[in-house]
């Protein structure tokens, strides 16, 4: 498999990635770790001319803890962001990120590029929505902050402008009381989820007081639900209302039937991982160790 | 000391661990050209027209090559195998006319480099007009749509199989048990390096291929009148072959494009290396199987007495190696069971998919699943416990004549079936089994038992088409002692990863009393050493019968020459000499004394110094070659009787699976599987391949599936999409052994590589275990979660089983 001909432009700083993009226009895209560009560059399903290449740009794959808001650099790769302090401190971070293909793809594959392409099955996007993450993206007209529920529009669609780049991701720190869950189904390491399921929850005194509950490969997009959080929210979190958040946001899913499987099976997966990272959460809220659960096949 | 039965050092790990092996992709030389192959985007659509324009005009693009040209350029189309009708089928490297799967190729580009192959062959322009796919050999046979208009039929072979008194056996039953239809779907076993040849036609006519085919001897029948050449012209190597399974057999379509190729350049080596993609879309896949209106019988204490059926084969787009997979299967008719009576009628047909080729487990994977699939369905219809409806059905005399006249050399089913209850923990899963169902999980047990039937008699092709010239089976080795007195080794059999120098060099060292790292056996396969025959390569499960068999009739000769050789010049009668290891290397030695000749003197008395004979011992080369041919006759063809392979290895397999209720994931929390291959030559090699066997296995059950839609677009065309099985995906395997050596092998061995798909039947028994309370009957082999979660959802509707019981 062998891409279409193009150029190759290596860029050191961050003004020299933009201003590059913006002259190239539309025939160029930013490569961070190729993971998802050259697969489809080798499949032709993508013919760019021109690849600008973020890696060397120094300082966007520091991963920091900045009070209690964690940043992550956009060129960290999916390993280093597993193997960071940050994971160790947030399971469900360490879940997601050791998840993600294998070991040679997690090396080489970033949080950045994950965001950018848009894809509904990459993990990371569908974590940061429930950690409320928020995206620095700097372009020709200068930097903004973009929620990440906003950046994706349709499915291999963002609303970054021409030349416009994500630099940096960050999110609170959870608190004390506050604890996610990552859960995927995958039939081998190196394919991607069939569906997958991210939780963050607060318990107070048993009681659920915040909730975040998102669903990867169960749509176009990341699917998320209001009415299956308004369910868990304020309430005493029991298997019954467990069900029916489930139920909620499953509801709110259109799988698309594929060599994955069935739209049918793929909501009886969704519905089984929402219950299982609730339950993840729940425990981990209230002080268990639970390390990744995570099954193939 | 005994060199059988030990796991010296593997010598191929010497050069495959360090990276210092040498596969096509490695070989490089000055000029060397790329090629590459454009393919049907269609699974059976008509060629309009093929412009090549762009393509040749583009810098560094030296020829391309069309399906018309190729036609014109090759005397014939390739042989096909099957009598009329199917041996009209034309079949072309390049799609001539019309493309029938998707992925056949339809035009070539040659260049520079691959990747500027690759862009000349995205500026070909291929105009197409889309016809209907025929996606299923049941359609194909409906004959509607016709793939070949030359053969003017989709059916490729129609035989029926009958021995026994099968009505009387019916008439006689207690009980029958009626399933409507079973399905053994498509998967191959995705060899890690995948398809590639460097071929140079050089202007002189000489046709040097470097490639990894593993059939050679075969491929070049094929080649040889296809490109109008003999087979003396054709120079073909093999050295390190990344797996082949069978399925590499049929790349010699590829190697005649490179080669056409070649010569269109004028005599410039030109390189094809097939991609994953490609291979998964168009290089081969194992035969997909239908199982219609089988009806078994059985006597009051639930021993099976007749099976009828219908057997429907799916070969592809071009049946090629097929229809031998029409007769193969019939070398395990009555699987391991006693059963006398059988009539089945066994047709295949051709259908817009990609070719099948032969893979692991070859033709007799496919009847075994369903003969282990009738038993299992039948002992729970009847109630019967998994392992007494075995045990009342094993075969258990050796050597054992089944109904069409094959012949079980030896084995002890009944002894595997305890050992591997031992390793697995038999009565401790059945005590767990009983407290998970009272608590609603669906846990279930599955007993698989298979047959790798080695060694075949090519006179069986002969039932499928009585045309044919091939019968028996043979193999060659060479061995000699060179000037240095080095012991030299050369095989026909082209390995693809089964440590043939390992074994090779462990018969030679226990012949020779010496050790194995003191014989050198060549890597690959050179036409070039006069090593071959027409059945020599690498498949069906014969090296430890077919290739260690010539490999010790070698080795015996030489000995025997080396014994006059070695009396002459130590004036001692040959009785009293003895072959081991003296001070100065390998050596002959008289008995009892110090007088002894090592083999430098040997070879370079031969070799450098013969005067020395004065005339004496002219014959005596130590350059021996012999060829091994098993003892077969011709079968009898209107009967479809006779012994179609020489040993019967055998594997028994239990599973425990959990079901998940909530979406059918199916988890295997324990395995054993038990094999026995009669002498175990190296028990390291063995195991690699029972561990080998039982990945790919357990893959094929519950993972990889070549999924095609309706038009005939197949889904799963990367390794991100049909999910090959990786170590994450295993359980951990409880292997053990027993030994019933074979009474028809020298050594008592038998072929083992295949293994008969044993985690087949052995993941149908244990999902069917577990879901036969929920009204489940497991009708298809793949059991993916979504397949399984689909099982339960549908499990309200008809099983497809009916039972009726007489007295
Ligand atoms: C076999 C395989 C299996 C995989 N399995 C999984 C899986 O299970 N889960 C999963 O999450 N992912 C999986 N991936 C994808 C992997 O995680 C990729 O690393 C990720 O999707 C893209 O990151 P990248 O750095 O490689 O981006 P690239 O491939 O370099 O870029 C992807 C896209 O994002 C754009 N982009 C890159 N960086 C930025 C930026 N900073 N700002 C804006 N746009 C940017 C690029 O222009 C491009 O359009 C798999 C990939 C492969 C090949």
């Amino acid at each position: 498999m062998y891409p279409a001909p193009f150029h190759y432009h290596r860029v050191d700083s961050l003004q020299d990635a933009i201003s590059r993009l913006a002259e190239l226009g539309d025939s160029a895209r930013a490569l961070a770790g190729g993971q998802t560009l050259l697969v489809w560059m080798k499949l032709r399903f993508d013919e760019p001319r021109h690849l600008v290449d973020l890696s060397r740009i120094p300082g966007l794959s520091d991963i920091r803890l900045e009070g209690d808001e964690v940043c992550i650099g956009a060129l960290a790769t999916h390993a280093e962001i597993t193997k960071s302090a940050v994971a160790a401190a947030i399971p469900s971070v360490y879940d997601c990120g050791s998840g993600i293909a294998d070991g040679q793809i997690r090396s080489r594959g970033t949080i950045g590029g994950a965001l950018g392409s848009a894809d509904p099955s990459c993990d990371w996007p569908v974590l940061l929505h429930t950690l409320d993450a928020v995206l620095t993206c700097t372009g020709p007209e200068g930097t903004r902050s973009i929620p990440v529920s906003e950046l994706v529009e349709d499915i291999y669609t963002t609303i970054l402008q021409p030349a416009e780049l994500i630099t940096g991701i960050r999110f609170r720190m959870p608190p004390e009381n506050s604890a996610g869950a990552y859960c995927g189904f995958k039939r081998c390491a190196p394919a991607y989820p069939t569906a997958s399921v991210a939780v963050q929850l607060t318990l107070e005194d048993d009681i659920c007081s915040e909730v975040r509950i998102a669903l990867g490969s169960a749509g176009l997009t990341t699917v998320t639900s209001k009415e299956a959080e308004n369910i868990l929210r304020g309430s005493r979190l029991t298997e019954a209302n467990i069900d029916k958040a489930a139920q909620a946001i499953v509801a709110a899913a259109e799988p698309v039937p594929d060599q994955r499987g069935a739209e049918d099976f793929k909501r009886a997966v969704l519905h089984s991982l929402v219950k299982r990272a609730v339950d993840i959460a729940m425990r981990r809220c209230q002080g268990e160790t639970i390390g990744v659960h995570r099954e193939y096949v | 000391m005994s060199w059988i039965g030990k796991s010296p050092e593997r010598k191929e790990d010497q050069r495959l661990i360090r990276g210092r092996g040498l596969f096509v992709d490695d070989k490089q030389s000055y000029g060397l050209l790329h090629l590459h192959l454009v393919r049907s985007p269609y699974a059976h659509a008509q060629i309009l027209s093929i412009d090549v324009a762009a393509a040749e005009a583009l810098p560094g693009v030296i020829c391309t090559l069309t399906g018309a040209e190729v036609k014109d350029l090759m005397p014939e189309s390739f042989m096909e195998l099957g009598p009329e009708p199917a041996a009209s089928i034309r079949d072309y490297p390049l799609a001539v006319g019309k493309a029938i799967f998707q992925g056949e190729p339809v035009a070539a580009v040659v260049a520079e480099t691959p990747a500027l192959a690759a862009d000349g062959g995205a500026l070909i322009e291929v105009d197409y007009d889309m016809l209907d796919a025929v996606v299923t050999a049941e359609q194909a046979l409906e004959d509607k749509d016709i793939l070949h208009e030359s053969a003017g039929t989709n059916q490729t072979w129609q035989g029926v199989y009958e021995y026994g008194e099968v009505d009387k056996a019916f008439a006689e039953a207690a009980t029958v048990v009626a399933i409507d239809r079973l399905h053994f779907h498509r998967f191959a076993s995705t060899p890690v390096e995948n398809n590639a040849v460097v071929a140079e036609w050089l202007p002189h006519g000489d046709l040097n291929f470097f490639c990894n085919n593993s059939f050679v001897g075969f491929a070049q029948q094929l080649l040889a009148p296809a490109l109008g050449i003999s087979v003396d012209q054709m120079h073909i190597k093999t050295h390190d072959i990344g797996g082949s399974f069978g399925n590499k057999i049929s790349n010699y379509t590829q190697m005649a494009i490179a080669a056409l190729a070649s010569r269109k350049t004028g005599g410039r080596s030109v390189k094809w290396v097939e991609t994953r993609t490609e291979h998964l879309l168009s290089s081969g896949h194992g035969n997909e199987r239908t199982f219609l209106d089988t009806e078994v019988a059985l006597d009051k204490n639930g021993v099976i007495t007749a099976v009828r059926s219908r057997h429907i084969d799916d070969c592809g787009a071009y049946p090629r190696y097929e229809p031998l997979g029409c007769v193969i299967w019939s070398q395990v008719l009555p699987a391991t069971y006693g059963v006398r009576n059988f009539r089945i009628d066994f047709s295949q047909a051709v259908t817009n998919k990609c070719p099948a080729v032969p893979n692991r487990g070859y033709s007799r994977m496919q009847h075994l699943w369903f003969m282990e699939r009738i038993i299992d369905i039948c002992a729970h219809e009847l109630d019967i416990p998994a392992d007494e409806m075995r045990l009342k059905n094993y075969i258990t005399e050796f050597p054992y004549t089944t109904p069409n006249g094959c012949v079980y050399d030896s084995g002890n089913y009944p002894a595997m079936l305890e050992k591997a209850k031992e390793l697995i923990g038999w009565d401790d899963w059945k005590k767990k089994q009983a407290d998970a169902r009272g608590e609603g999980r669906l846990l279930g047990i599955g007993i698989g038992t298979t047959l790798d039937s080695g060694t075949n008699n090519f006179g069986q092709a002969r039932i499928m088409n009585p045309h044919l010239p091939f019968s028996g089976n043979s193999e060659v080795a060479t061995i000699r002692i060179d000037l240095q007195g080095s012991v030299i080794v050369t095989l026909g059999s082209g390995p693809s990863g089964q440590s043939h120098e390992t074994t090779a060099s462990q018969v030679v060292a226990e012949e020779l009393g010496i050790s194995p790292d003191l014989v050198r056996v060549r890597s690959g396969f050179d036409t070039g050493w006069n090593t071959f025959v027409g059945h020599s390569g690498s498949y069906a499960s014969q090296f430890a019968v077919t290739g260690l068999s010539a490999v010790h009739g070698a080795c015996e000769k030489l000995k025997a020459e080396m014994r006059r050789l070695a009396a002459f010049i130590l004036e001692a009668s040959e009785e009293d000499l003895e072959f081991g290891i003296g001070d100065e290397g390998p050596q002959l030695s008289v008995k009892g004394t110090d007088q002894a000749v090592n083999y430098w003197y040997m070879g370079n008395l031969v070799n450098n110094d013969n005067a020395v004979l004065a005339g004496e011992l002219g014959d005596v080369t130590l350059n021996i070659r012999h060829v091994y041919r098993p003892p077969f006759t011709v079968p009898d063809t209107e009967r479809k009787y006779g012994n179609l392979t020489l040993t019967y290895a055998a594997q028994l397999h239990i599973a425990v699976i959990e079901i998940d209720r909530a979406f059918g994931h199916p988890k295997i929390l324990a395995y054993a599987a038990v094999d026995d291959c009669g002498t175990v030559i190296n028990p390291k090699i063995v195991g690699g391949q029972v561990h080998g066997a039982t990945a790919h296995g357990i893959g094929a059950a519950i993972m990889e599936i070549f999924q095609y839609d309706e038009t005939g677009n197949l889904l799963t065309s990367s390794f991100s999409d049909y999910c090959p099985i990786t170590s994450m995906n295993m359980p951990d395997v409880q292997y053990g052994s027993i030994q019933t050596p074979s009474p028809f092998s020298y050594n008592g061995a038998k072929g083992m590589g295949e293994g008969g798909g044993a985690p087949l039947h052995t993941v149908s028994a244990a999902i069917q275990d577990a879901l036969y309370g929920e009204g489940v009957i497991v009708r298809e082999s793949h059991h993916s979660a979504n397949s399984v979660f689909a099982l339960l959802r549908d499990s309200d509707e008809s099983t497809g089983v009916q039972v009726e019981t007489r007295q």
